[in-house]
């Protein structure tokens, strides 16, 4: 979806062609070169390779992706694993979605690369649950790479043996967090875990595991085809390659687009896009899915889609999810919608997120149903603020962020609303 | 429906199923989620009948089944009606209509008396945002949704609406 000359297709390689899905269109264009070039590797050579293209984990936090991949012990007995996180969760994040729509193989290529850097033997795509189609057309891919010698013992003659399954979810946006993913996979409930021990030392069943999500994976063949410099090359200095953006909203073509790192949000937004919907203006912008601090127009002036420049706002990159509200939208309901999605999906475990994300919810209900209350505002801020680096994982922090920011940017709109509703 | 000859409440082909699951991953426990959702998939929802065939037949232990059933939102926790309708009440969707468009199949389904045919429910992001709003019935996701479009979206599956 509206790419234009300048911009690199590295995920979206496939977009257009028919049957775009299947083993023989993706290997028309090379595919799987990518993992006959690492099995030519050491491992440690693919992981120098990530690891000098920059790539930066794709599920949110930016992590370096071959630095990941390094934690994992190499001579150690017994089995590691490898886990491609496509729980999808975060609203507004439509992506991952779209490469299993697109290029499934792409994804069992870059986790087979994966596997062989850090040796795991057995692999897992979990996808969330709602995803009914695009979990038969992972398992497909799946079904063809093994048929075709991609997966199973001895790949391609090389000696390297690793067996990939698919695992779906249930309806839980926690199982994104990958230490909730872990104890999904296991059978249990979703409840994340502390770190340390990170996943790469002791994951799955207490295991060296890797976690990355499905656009990080999607991205390794071509590094290992075209070369780290060739990545790095793409981008900013510090945020290299390419970006699936999900954008939705209030613009003329929401959807998926590939974009290198570090270009024009206004360019994005107005050219790509095509602009906000006739008759509509813009009134903020989440640029990073639902946890990412919303932005105001002034704020986005200039702005480039980067993990830097977003975080020089105070926001972030996030999954990639670009929100664009319109002036018809409210930020009382804007604000309870996140509130309440929060509340919902808070595992219950640690209290500050559990209490938290429950106050956040009834603060707004009562603000939404015209029973507002003089200092409501500032008590979200509280709450908020009281949510931050308490918990043990970044689901509270996730509920906290947009909150403060709503509160700060928005919060005239808010108490307007109240003043208005207790006067009704 | 059970056609076997033993004693079993799971049909011959939740049998293969369940037998195939528990072997497929490391540990048992682990077939406990894709066990529930196969049950769900042919029974309409997971009781407490089946819980005690788990039990009995497979050793699955009722504790850790029942954590499964009562943590994660797929599961149905009562009988569903035939079909569930969860139209996604997030940010997008809300901002594209998502409210009056509910509103709307609450309104139908009141209209033409088939409460005991549909249920309604608003649920998390279903992540198809460029595409909002979006909702589910039953496995079948929709899109563009809006109060204008969703009679004729929802006829398709009732000959009443
Ligand atoms: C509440 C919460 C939800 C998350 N949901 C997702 C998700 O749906 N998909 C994903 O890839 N990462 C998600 N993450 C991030 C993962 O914990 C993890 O950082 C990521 O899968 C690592 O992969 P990456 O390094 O390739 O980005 C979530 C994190 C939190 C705290």
């Amino acid at each position: 979806m509206g790419n234009t000359s300048d911009k690199i297709k590295i995920i979206t390689k496939y977009e257009g062609m028919p049957n775009s899905r299947s083993l023989d269109t993706y290997l028309s264009k090379g595919g799987y070169e990518g993992l006959k070039k690492s099995f030519s590797m050491q491992p440690a050579q693919i992981i120098e390779e990530v690891k000098a293209s920059g790539l930066r984990g794709r599920g949110g936090a930016g992590f370096p992706t071959g630095l990941k991949w390094s934690f994992v012990p190499q001579n150690i007995q017994g089995p590691k694993y490898l886990i491609c996180n496509n729980d999808e969760g975060e609203p507004g994040t439509f992506k991952d979605r779209y490469i299993a729509e697109l290029s499934p193989h792409m994804i069992v290529e870059g986790m087979i690369i994966a596997a062989k850097a850090i040796g795991a033997c057995k692999g897992y795509i979990y996808t969330r649950y709602e995803f009914f189609e695009e979990i038969k057309w992972l398992e497909a891919a799946i079904q063809e790479a093994y048929k075709a010698g991609f997966l199973g013992k001895n790949i391609l003659g090389s000696g390297f043996d690793f067996d990939l399954d698919h695992y779906t979810g249930a309806g839980a946006y926690i199982c994104g967090e990958e230490t909730g993913l872990i104890s999904s996979l296991e059978g249990k409930k979703g409840q994340p875990k502390l770190k340390p021990p990170f996943p790469a030392v002791s994951g799955y069943l207490g295991r060296p595991t890797v976690v990355n999500n499905t656009e990080t994976f999607a991205a390794v063949p071509w590094i290992m085809i075209n070369g780290a410099a060739a990545h790095k090359a793409i981008g900013t200095e510090k945020s290299a390659g390419t970006k699936l953006f999900s954008i939705s909203g209030a613009i003329k073509r929401p959807g998926v687009y590939e974009l290198p790192l570090g270009y024009s949000f206004e360019r994005f937004l107005n050219d790509d896009c095509g602009g906000m919907i006739e008759g509509r203006s813009l009134k903020a912008c989440i640029p990073g899915g639902a946890s990412a601090p919303i932005l105001t127009p002034e704020e986005l002036k200039g702005l480039t889609m980067d993990y830097e420049a977003i975080a020089a706002k105070g926001s972030m990159l996030g999954s990639g999810a670009v929100m664009i509200i319109d002036d018809r939208m409210s930020m009382v309901e804007l604000m309870k919608v996140i509130a309440d999605f929060y509340h919902h999906e808070s595992c219950g475990q640690c209290t500050p997120c559990r209490e938290g994300t429950g106050w956040l919810a009834n603060i707004m209900g009562g603000i939404y149903h015209k029973e507002g209350q003089k200092g409501d505002v500032d008590k979200l801020w509280t709450v908020a603020k009281a949510m931050e680096g308490r918990t043990i994982c970044a689901l509270s922090d996730a509920a906290a962020m947009p909150t403060k920011a709503i509160t700060k940017k928005f919060g005239d709109e808010l108490r307007a609303f109240i003043e208005r509703g207790a006067g009704a | 429906m059970n056609s076997s000859n033993n004693s079993s409440i799971f049909s011959e082909k939740l049998k293969t199923v369940i037998e195939k699951e528990l072997t497929r991953y490391e540990t048992k426990r682990s077939a406990i989620l894709p066990i529930c959702h196969a049950i769900q998939d042919e029974c309409g929802w997971v009781q407490e009948k089946h819980i005690d065939a788990l039990e009995k037949e497979y050793s699955l232990n009722r504790i850790q089944v029942k954590e499964v059933l009562t943590f994660y939102k797929a599961y149905k926790q009562s009988e569903p009606k035939k079909f569930e309708i969860e139209f996604c009440d997030n940010i997008v969707c809300c901002m594209m209509g998502a409210k009056d468009a509910m509103a709307k199949i609450e309104e139908l389904i009141e209209k033409q008396g088939v409460n005991s045919e549909f249920g309604l429910k608003g649920v998390p992001c279903l992540g198809v945002c460029d595409q909002a709003p979006a909702m589910l019935v039953n496995k079948d996701r929709h899109h563009k949704i809006t109060n204008e479009n969703v009679e004729k979206v929802l006829s398709r599956y009732s000959s009443t609406i």
